[in-house]
């Protein structure tokens, strides 16, 4: 233990060293590449043998078709022909979209004060406040979902509430399954996600620069919108990437709260694979999928670092 | 300074009730789970029907229950281990080494943080029905691994990047070997982005659904569990006992953890 | 990716390591002794047979049988619906014993992953309704049958007899009730509802596959779709729904009736006057089987006595033995829709045909692009 506490201190007062390995690295510049290389390959076997062959098996299935109880092995893009002519894939694509991107817009606006306050005006017991945040995420999805439905059903909390209270005569039926019912479950289920980067990135910021805008005579608003909110950019985007993708995917919440009306892509895309049985349409979905928020994803980042330009 | 000091240190009354609202609705469904654990009907509604322990009882004798428990533990234990080892080589290379296409290579590396687990789930469902290798906890393992590493690295890198290298060299300097560097030097440094990265993926895996739903053969994960006995009301209550046991248990855990490091904390100021 | 470093970045300036590493031991050792509590399970559960099946049929009480000779209830897989079912087998998913319907029996036999059941190594096999056993496709060579039937019952309409107003008599119309809009449920596999909805556009099984049902069926769903409030496999939801009100009448197995009314809530399982939709469950042994002995005790066991009375009394299932009727009377029998007599009750309704591949892959595929509104 005495090292360890030793080198901890060494480590505080390490930044100040200057660089002594420039000559030292030279010399062994090739052989360190491939020590680093040879130290990634585990993780990069584990990662290839877990996502770039499943993926390139996925694309190469996407280009197949169903036939009885196999598949047609010839290659066509008969399957992406269809997903471009008939419209419910593209229906089901933009509702997908819509549901995520209301949901990630609700979570971040929503978790960006409870963030700020955090960082800003929490001065003891910082982690404490972090992890009470994130314990709900402790329990399964599953279950949170389950109990949204109870708090948002028929005889649920909301509407025996509003019922008592005598706002209402009728218990409102919209609340579940409703693709409002799956926003707001997507909102509270990823709102971690939100949290946490918004969080890191508001906690980064250098107090003395809000001290010099009040010193030039900024407001709190003004010093808010010139200071704190562009800063804060990069929590923004990672919480919103962080959310809006992976749940443009989901199925579980469209399945138990959306109804219906409320079905997502990622439903269509598991039916393909259970009750409609047509794995290739499953993989040209879910390539289809994957384009498509790599397109998003890119138009988000290019927009948004434009207008991050535009304000520094 | 203490013009600055006033402004960060007024509290704002809006703010801390937006907290204190926002924390309740956080909680707020979490704590029907305990609450319905507790209701004696079969049927999870309003209003409640009284007290009873029976759920809790029969959760004792729920054998599937306990099995899946057992899986989800194992799996979650056997991805944690493998993907924080994987994690601290991965994040040492980063960082120690010089490699061309590294950047490259770490977007591979995070790429499940922002790709639909449907998509590789379906993915991982394909390779494997296609090269026959049936599905069990071990193909659950591998998926839940693809959807850990990630988080593993992410909790590790800055621990490796807040790192010097001249402690090492320190270390080498002194005529270590470089085994006994890492592991005298390098390794109590990341020790606590180690422990969280165990943790995190532990947590991660053991409520991981949509890679399990896919990959699960005979076995099921719990959560894999608890869907299946969301078609069925009868099990429902004691699912609903057991997750109230699991919440309160890791609620326990982490505050302890809290306690315990607060406790230290006090003693040194 | 700073994103996710929420522990690391939080903790860094707050605790020192040691102190920290020391909090985490505490958690640490509190996890490892988690699996210490749930040691009963650790017994291995490798050797037992696995059963995949419907939610609902994995509980002990159906496997007394088996567990009275092996210990412990079989292993478990369960399924939402038969054609997903078949999916996963055919992916690679290995069991001993699954649970197909008669509608599918065929097409699971074409699969070539089953082998025949010897109906020699059952005990119980004596006992079994032979009305149950003789359904199409169901012979393998040597006097074996691919399927041994477990259970029987009806897709009907579960409705609460305070809620909703019946005018005239009870019928798959209920299910069309535009007064009820918003107010209805149905079961989500099509296994079951294109087929009520053929009973619906008033088309015969055997037709049922002809261009022209086709549109019929299709249509009608089409028509009923704004109707439902959720289309859900989940039985529970449904069960809930009525329960609470919020559903006025839905499609559902007999268990739903008989379950709710055990629970007080005021419904009935009707009797539709165009005839109830009737289908057989059974058991097929798949053909590479790790524990083909127990496999055939999990069927022996679901073919007992007791769990023929367990299924009649707490789910209102018929059961393929004859034997496990003579615990209730007729009246109760009457009162479950059910009767000792299983093809009384099964040619008063219309019964499933088995149906090809392609059939069933558009039938799914077109009800589920109606379901999701198109």
């Amino acid at each position: 233990m005495a090292d360890t506490s030793l080198s901890q201190t060494e480590a505080r007062s390490a930044p100040a060293a200057p660089p002594r390995v420039g000559r030292i690295a030279g010399i062994l510049h090739r052989n360190e590449t491939l020590r680093g290389y040879l130290l990634m390959s585990p993780t990069m076997l584990i990662m290839t043998i877990g996502i770039l062959v499943p993926f390139l098996i996925l694309l190469v299935m996407s280009f197949w078709t169903r036939e009885g109880f196999g598949f047609d092995t010839t290659l066509t893009a008969h399957n992406y022909t269809r997903v471009w002519n008939e419209p419910i894939f593209g229906a089901l694509l933009q509702r997908s979209f819509w549901i995520s991107g209301v949901a990630t817009v609700v979570t971040v606006a929503l978790c960006y004060p409870m963030a700020y306050y955090v960082a800003f005006h929490v001065h003891r017991n910082k982690m404490m406040w972090i992890i009470l945040m994130t314990l709900p995420f402790w329990t399964s999805y599953l279950l949170r979902v389950f109990a949204w439905k109870v708090i948002l059903g028929y005889q649920g909390v909301i509407n025996s509430g509003l019922m008592s209270v005598g706002v209402i005569e009728a218990p409102l039926e919209f609340l579940l399954y409703s693709q409002t019912a799956v926003i707001i479950t997507l909102a509270h289920a990823w709102a971690a996600f939100a949290i946490l980067p918004l969080y890191v990135s508001l906690e980064k910021i250098d107090k003395s620069l809000l001290e010099a805008a009040t010193d030039l005579g900024d407001g709190p608003m003004a010093r808010f919108f010139r200071i704190t909110l562009p800063l804060s950019m990069p929590g923004i985007i990672a919480a919103t990437f962080l959310i809006f993708i992976p749940t443009t995917g989901d199925y579980i919440t469209p399945a138990l709260l959306g109804g219906p009306d409320g079905a997502m892509i990622g439903n269509f895309i598991q039916l393909q694979f259970g009750a409609i049985n047509n794995w290739p349409m499953g993989a040209t979905l879910s390539i289809v999928l994957m384009l498509w928020i790599s397109a998003i994803a890119l138009v988000f980042l290019f927009v948004t670092r434009k207008a991050q330009e535009r304000i520094a | 300074m203490s013009d600055q000091g006033t402004y960060i240190k007024r509290p704002n009354r809006p703010l801390q009730i937006y907290a204190m609202v926002f924390l309740f609705v956080l909680y707020l469904p979490i704590l029907f789970i305990p609450m319905f654990s507790f209701n004696d009907s079969i049927y999870v509604r309003f209003p409640l029907q009284g007290f009873t322990f029976q759920w809790y009882g029969e959760l004792w004798n729920r054998q599937p229950v306990w099995n899946a428990l057992w899986n989800s533990v194992k799996v979650g234990a056997v991805v944690a281990v493998i993907s924080t080892i994987l994690g601290v080589v991965a994040a040492r290379a980063i960082t120690r080494y010089r490699m061309p296409g590294k950047s490259a290579l770490v977007t591979f590396i995070m790429m499940p943080l922002v790709i639909p687990g449907i998509i590789f789930g379906v993915a991982l469902l394909v390779l494997m029905s296609r090269m026959g290798v049936p599905l069990s906890l071990y193909t659950v393992t591998l998926g839940h691994l693809i959807v850990c590493l990630p988080f593993a690295v992410a909790t590790l890198l800055p621990r490796f990047e807040g790192f010097d290298p001249s402690m090492e060299e320190a270390s080498a300097d002194l005529g270590e070997n470089g085994w006994w560097t890492f592991w005298r030097v390098t390794f109590p440094m990341v020790m606590p982005g180690v422990v969280a990265s165990l943790l995190l993926t532990f947590t991660i895996s053991f409520d991981e659904f949509i890679m399990a739903f896919f990959l699960t053969g005979t076995d099921p994960t719990l959560p894999m569990y608890i869907w299946g006995q969301l078609r069925f009301p009868q099990e429902f209550p004691s699912v609903l006992a057991l997750s109230s046991l699991i919440l309160f248990v890791s609620f326990i855990l982490v505050f302890v953890a809290q306690w315990i490091g607060r406790l230290g904390l006090d003693k040194d100021t | 990716m700073d994103v996710v470093d929420q522990l690391g970045a939080v903790r860094e300036g707050k605790l020192s390591r040691r102190k920290f590493t020391k909090g985490l031991l505490a958690a640490g050792v509190a996890m490892a002794t988690m699996p210490a509590t749930s040691r009963r399970a650790m017994a291995s559960v490798d050797d037992e047979a696995t059963f995949f099946t419907w939610g609902g049929y994995d509980i002990p009480e159906l496997f007394q049988p088996y567990e009275a000779k092996h210990g412990t209830p079989p292993n478990f897989a369960i399924f939402g619906g038969s054609e997903e079912a078949l999916t996963k087998m055919r992916g690679g998913f290995v069991v001993d014993v699954a649970h197909p319907c008669n509608s599918g029996m065929p097409r699971w036999v074409q699969s070539g992953l089953f082998q025949p059941i010897e109906t020699s190594r059952l005990s119980n096999w004596a006992d079994v309704m032979p009305e149950l056993v003789a359904l199409p496709g169901n012979d393998a060579e040597g006097g074996n049958v691919w399927m041994a039937p477990f259970d029987w019952g009806q897709t009907s309409v579960t409705y609460r007899t305070d809620l909703y107003e019946l005018e005239g008599e009870e019928s798959w119309d209920m299910l069309w009730d535009k007064r009820y809009a918003g107010r209805l449920g149905s079961l989500a596999s099509g296994g079951d509802a294109w087929w009520c909805g053929a009973i619906k556009a008033g088309v015969a099984m055997e037709d049922i596959a002809t261009e022209e049902a086709f549109t019929k069926i299709a249509a009608v769903m089409r028509e009923q779709r704004p109707l439902i409030r959720v289309y859900t496999d989940d039985t529970t939801t449904l069960e809930q729904a009525l329960s609470s009100g919020e559903m006025a009448a839905a499609m559902t197995w007999n268990s739903s009736a008989v379950l709710l009314q055990s629970e007080g809530v005021p419904v009935k399982f009707a009797r539709p006057k165009e005839g109830a939709l009737t289908w057989v469950c059974g058991v097929m042994v798949h053909k590479d089987a790790p524990n083909l002995d127990r496999a055939y005790d999990v069927i022996d066991s679901l073919l007992s006595v007791e769990s023929g009375q367990f299924m009649i009394n707490d789910y209102g299932y018929g059961h393929s033995n004859r034997k496990s009727f003579d615990a209730f009377n007729e009246e109760t029998l009457a009162g479950l829709g059910l009767s000792k007599n299983p093809q009384e009750i099964l040619e008063a309704g219309h019964m499933q045909r088995p149906q090809t591949q392609e059939w069933e892959t558009r039938m799914n595929e077109t009800f589920e692009q109606i379901k999701a509104g198109f």
